[in-house]
């Protein structure tokens, strides 16, 4: 700053507390979520010389991946759907693509949520399926249920995410069989396996024992290296980390810990950095809190970015911390419906000015149920809206270089590397789920934000602040229950037309390769593939995993 | 009952996710003096199993993927079954409100919506408890 600038600044500056002098010990001193307190002004010397010499596309990312933003194209609008059978799910896909929901460059993005029953590996004749068949995801068990899943998609231009659970390597295998049976290179595909196994620190599910957990993810990311270069076979659900309670830097922290240890597993098993390192991907949650979430994407590229050069990745792409926001579900409230629509704008608003590559938008109603064609299609409507109606995509990272973003980027790194420090300096995430400490922390942080809203120091509208005695009523979105009829139809019908030795064969030669996998002796995924060839269906190639990798329930 | 020792089974269904709300709830219900016992992964069966098993004062149940009609009408008669025609039975999370008449007709005695304090289902419990049959 030029001496001239500088004494016009302090001159202002001193004006400026001259003016606040008689109220400002009453202002009563704001925080982040996340417990960072807040000025009410940021100025120049809030912000460094370093904050400000950064451009998008450029290492390490504070700005945005690209260059030019959203310019280019814009983000991804990948709305998660699924219920049903796939036949219900398949008329739900085409449905959104008639209502112009895309990925990059016009290409296809299909996040499809599995029903519970198949995230836990029991397909529809099992009786602690009932009630739950195609409820809250699609009931997708057999090959016929993925042949119909990729139909006449193009495999070059459509992307498929599968939310799955510990299904997540039946899963791929069915689809590359599918793709294989339909005449095309598996190579071809395009998509994202979760391998959301470290979700287990904060959903209350059981899963697989820990060390086996990751030993089952890096065989996927392994089996998709050398068959799928351009699938996607680890994401990093940090998303659940915020549901469960996590505040947005503990979200961060845990989150990058979380990366950090699928890093260290798959150097540990023999993979190169630039071999797997940038096809990892994140799933991070999104509240209403607009700047601290900015903040929070932002130092989040950065920080990914470190972890990934120290890691000793030399391509820049292999470096890009590439994330899907889930607007924050928790955040909804059943209390005056309506509103959550301002909510989830303000969420997506926070999403797109962090810059980030995809989104989906909840439903106004997810706070009741399963959400309706119209709320869906509303949620949809307000991505469309902030990205052909508001100007918000024309200019890369729109609030960089604003003290206070930059500021709070800075504190909001600062604090998460101070708990992942923590985190690694006691044996790294995995060590976490285990002891159970990443649980602990984040349930601590959800109880003490319940406290703050019962108390109305976090106020709620409609829940602790302008609160209504209406009923509201809202009839929300019903599956009908005879699809547990079909699903199990359609699986019978499968079942018939296989050849049961080979079916009996396959699930032994999985057994086996389940084996080799804990003795580190051969990889599973090409078994679970020969598999799904041969007709075998998800729960059928969950009853040899689990019977090998356990079934933990943590704390 | 309000000075009386409460026992609460706090059970999630088994086939379920987000366990946020369940856990909250557990520690509300112990903040207002109440000794709750959390019962995850059950089935129905096992749920009224365990409420048997711990002499439970109440059943609460806690949903997030739905199925609550159809926990109702499997819950009340396995409790009923065991002879456990005194309890307090609630339901709470992710049910829409327009279902609340239909839980309370299969017999459940209170449905509550997400985000209350765990104050309000303390303060229900305490009111209630003792007095409850299962019709």
């Amino acid at each position: 700053m030029t001496s001239l600038t500088s004494a016009k600044f302090e001159a202002a500056k001193r004006a400026w507390a001259e003016r606040r002098a008689r109220y400002a010990a009453k202002l009563r001193p704001a925080r982040t979520l996340s417990g960072l307190p807040l000025k009410t002004v940021y100025t120049p010397d809030d912000t460094t010389a370093s904050d400000l010499a950064e451009m998008p596309g450029v290492y390490p990312f504070t700005r945005g991946l690209h260059p030019d933003g959203y310019a280019l194209t814009p983000w991804m609008q990948q709305m998660v759907f699924g219920y049903g059978t796939i036949e219900e799910t398949r008329r739900k896909m085409e449905k959104m693509v008639a209502e112009g929901m895309e990925g990059y460059f016009g290409h296809k993005v299909f996040n499809t949520v599995y029903d519970v029953p198949c995230m836990y590996g029991i397909d529809a004749d099992h009786p602690e399926a009932v009630g739950n068949i195609g409820q809250c995801g699609v009931h997708m068990s057999t090959g016929d249920d993925y042949d119909e899943l990729i139909r006449d998609w193009d495999l070059e231009t459509t992307n498929f995410s599968m939310i799955t659970g510990d299904n997540c390597l039946p899963a791929l295998a069915l689809l590359a069989a599918a793709v294989e049976r339909r005449g095309e290179p598996v190579g071809k595909m395009h998509g994202n396996s979760m391998n959301w196994y470290p979700r287990i620190a904060v959903q209350d599910v059981p899963s697989w024992e820990p060390r086996w957990g990751y030993a089952l993810m890096i065989d996927l990311i392994r089996w998709a290296r050398a068959n799928a270069p351009d699938w996607n076979p680890a994401n990093i659900f940090m998303y659940g980390l915020s549901e469960a309670g996590a505040t947005p830097v503990q979200e961060l922290a845990y989150g990058l810990a979380w990366g950090k240890s699928i890093i260290d597993a798959g150097l540990a098993a023999g993979l190169e950095p630039d071999d797997f390192i940038g096809r990892l991907s994140f799933q991070i949650g999104c509240t209403v809190n607009v700047f601290e979430e900015v903040a929070k994407f932002r130092a989040h590229r950065r920080m990914w970015a470190r972890l990934c050069k120290d890691a000793g990745v030399t391509k820049p792409s292999g470096m890009f911390a590439r994330v899907h926001v889930h607007t924050s579900g928790y955040v909804l409230t059943q209390q005056q419906l309506m509103n959550n629509n301002a909510r989830i704008t303000l969420q997506t608003l926070a999403a797109v000015l962090g810059g980030v590559q995809s989104i989906h938008t909840c439903s106004y109603d997810e706070a009741v149920g399963v959400p309706t064609e119209q709320s869906h299609r509303t949620a949809l409507r307000t991505q469309q809206i902030l990205m052909w109606e508001s100007g918000l995509r024309d200019v890369a990272d729109p609030l960089g270089g604003s003290y206070f973003i930059e500021k709070l980027t800075d504190e909001m790194e600062a604090a998460a590397w101070e708990i992942f420090d923590e985190i690694e300096a006691s044996g790294g995430y995995l060590r976490g789920i285990e002891t159970g400490e990443v649980k602990r922390n984040i349930d601590n942080s959800s109880y003490e934000m319940k406290k703050m809203i019962n108390s109305g120091d976090l106020p709620i509208v409609g829940v602790n602040r302008y609160v209504s005695q209406e009923q509201e009523n809202y009839e929300p979105f019903r599956i009908d229950e005879t699809i547990e009829v079909k699903a199990r139809a359609r699986l019978e019908a499968y079942r018939a037309k296989r050849d049961q030795a080979a079916v009996d064969a396959a699930i032994e030669d999985v057994r086996r390769a389940c084996q080799n996998l804990k003795d580190g002796t051969g990889p599973l995924m090409p078994a679970l593939v020969d598999a799904a060839r041969k007709g075998v269906t998800n729960g059928e190639m969950m009853v040899p995993m689990r019977e090998a990798f356990g079934w933990y329930v943590s704390e | 009952m309000s000075g009386e020792h409460i026992k609460v089974l706090l059970a999630k269904k088994k086939i379920d996710v987000h366990g946020r709300g369940s856990k909250l709830i557990a520690r509300e219900l112990r903040d207002a003096g109440m000794e709750v016992v959390y019962f995850r992964f059950g089935v129905v069966a096992e749920i009224a199993e365990a409420a048997l098993q711990e002499n439970a004062d109440v059943v609460a149940v806690s949903v997030m993927t739905s199925g609550q009609l159809q926990i109702a009408r499997d819950l009340i008669p396995a409790l009923k079954e065991r002879g456990m025609t005194q309890v307090l039975v609630i339901m709470g999370g992710i049910i829409p409100e327009v279902d609340f008449e239909p839980l309370r007709a299969l017999g459940v005695h209170r449905s509550f919506p997400p985000g209350l304090p765990g104050g309000v289902v303390a303060e229900y419990i305490r009111e209630n408890v003792g007095k409850a049959s299962l019709v």
